[in-house]
């Protein structure tokens, strides 16, 4: 039973035989497959480039794609687990050398990952739940100039719109504010922002 | 809104009958809100003040809500402005007590009106909390603020006092409440810029 930090479950014999596997890589090879695997979890939504250009290495290196493809998808199991553990360099790369990968592997491997982290782990939170995200804010301001009850009035109003994500679609909220109003928002938000501030 | 004509101050000639100088100032205040002209039941209770028919009793609650609201619309605020409304027959201390009245009244009417114009819904109150997320399905260990505000709105297309108060809970991440400070500090400034002029 390997110990490994990125995983409490136990991996398939296959997910550990294709972690080997990755030795058989020359260097300048290992280089190409780290590139196109970080290149894809930099970027999470080019599912079609990334398996374009597995493709496209399996043929400059005359192997087959189809158990390329099966080890990639084995070694995307180590950045997703570590992103979720938050593991380190070092983490990283003793989870490698436990699964058998090579020494200077492992490191070149490990190092890519200390790289790219700060984007990766950004990404991740990005993808936290949020409750009614806003995702948008217009607004406009004018003045009322008459209405029917007075013919003339010189009252300033602000109204905003708020674009809110509730599940897969989006709402809008409208709303106008008087002018103390708005300033005691704007006091509010300001709060907020500082409050904020002291956590980061 | 209905002119004023010659038949509502024959109307409000009716208001010699009062009782009192306080019963006239009542009357006046009464008779201002929009419902005032069909209450069938104010009318009833004038009639009985004035000792009047309840027609000749609603025509001067018609009467002084349409002099009223031609006061306030046309924001007239000195005694001279209002005086020059009336026919020269009309009784001269009814008039003078009349438009003393109106004066009185003008400003509680300007800001009733100013607050029952149409608008987009108001904001009522509003609440913000800072919370720190500290882990998710997809990272388990974290620690990220993020902002909740809560704020309230008041339809006021429905009938006062009965406005629909609605709620609306927002997340923000710090970027987005970042952006959205920006935002409003542009608005401050062109505030600023259009006060000073």
């Amino acid at each position: 039973m390997l110990q490994l930090q990125f995983t409490k479950d136990t991996l398939p014999d296959s997910v550990i035989n294709d972690f080997q596997n990755l030795n058989k890589f020359n260097e300048q090879q290992f280089t190409s497959l780290t590139e196109i695997l970080f290149n894809f979890l930099l970027e999470p939504k080019e599912a079609d480039r990334f398996l374009h250009q597995l493709s496209e290495f399996a043929g400059e290196n005359g192997m087959s794609a189809g158990p390329l493809r099966n080890l990639m998808k084995s070694l995307l199991l180590l950045p997703h687990g570590s992103l979720k553990k938050n593991l380190t360099e070092d983490q990283v790369k003793e989870d490698l050398l436990t699964l058998g990968v090579s020494e200077d592997k492992a490191d070149h491997f490990s190092q890519q990952w200390s790289l790219h982290y700060p984007v990766l782990s950004r990404l991740a939170v990005g993808q936290t739940l949020m409750v009614n995200q806003l995702v948008d804010m217009e607004w406009k301001f004018g003045v009322t100039v008459g209405t029917s009850e007075l013919q003339k009035v010189g009252n300033t109003f602000l109204q905003l719109k708020l674009v809110i994500r509730k599940g897969n679609s989006t709402e809008n909220v409208y709303m106008e504010l008087t002018l103390p109003q708005f300033y005691n928002f704007l006091h509010e938000m300001e709060r907020a922002k500082a409050s904020m501030d002291c956590f980061s | 809104m209905a002119a004023i004509s010659d038949e509502h101050f024959s109307s409000l000639q009716i208001l010699l009958k009062a009782p009192s100088k306080d019963a006239v100032r009542q009357l006046c205040a009464d008779s201002f809100p929009s419902g005032a002209p069909e209450s069938w039941r104010l009318a009833e209770s004038t009639a009985g003040t004035l000792s009047v028919s309840a027609i000749e009793a609603k025509e001067l609650i018609a009467a002084l809500h349409t002099l009223s609201h031609h006061i306030l619309f046309h924001n007239l605020t000195a005694p001279e402005q209002i005086l020059v409304l009336f026919p020269k027959s009309f009784h001269p201390s009814l008039k003078n007590l009349i438009t003393k009245i109106m004066l009185e009244h003008s400003p509680p009417w300007r800001n009733e009106a100013l607050s029952n114009q149409i608008s987009l819904p108001h904001l009522v109150e509003m609440d913000w909390r800072v919370d720190m997320k500290t882990a998710s399905d997809s990272v388990s260990r974290m620690a990220v603020p993020t902002c909740l505000v809560h704020m309230k709105v008041e339809d006021s297309s429905c009938l006062r006092g009965s406005g629909a108060l609605s709620s609306v809970t927002v997340e923000l991440s710090k970027e987005t409440l970042d952006t959205m400070l920006d935002g409003l500090g542009r608005i401050r400034d062109q505030l600023s810029v259009v006060a000073g002029k």
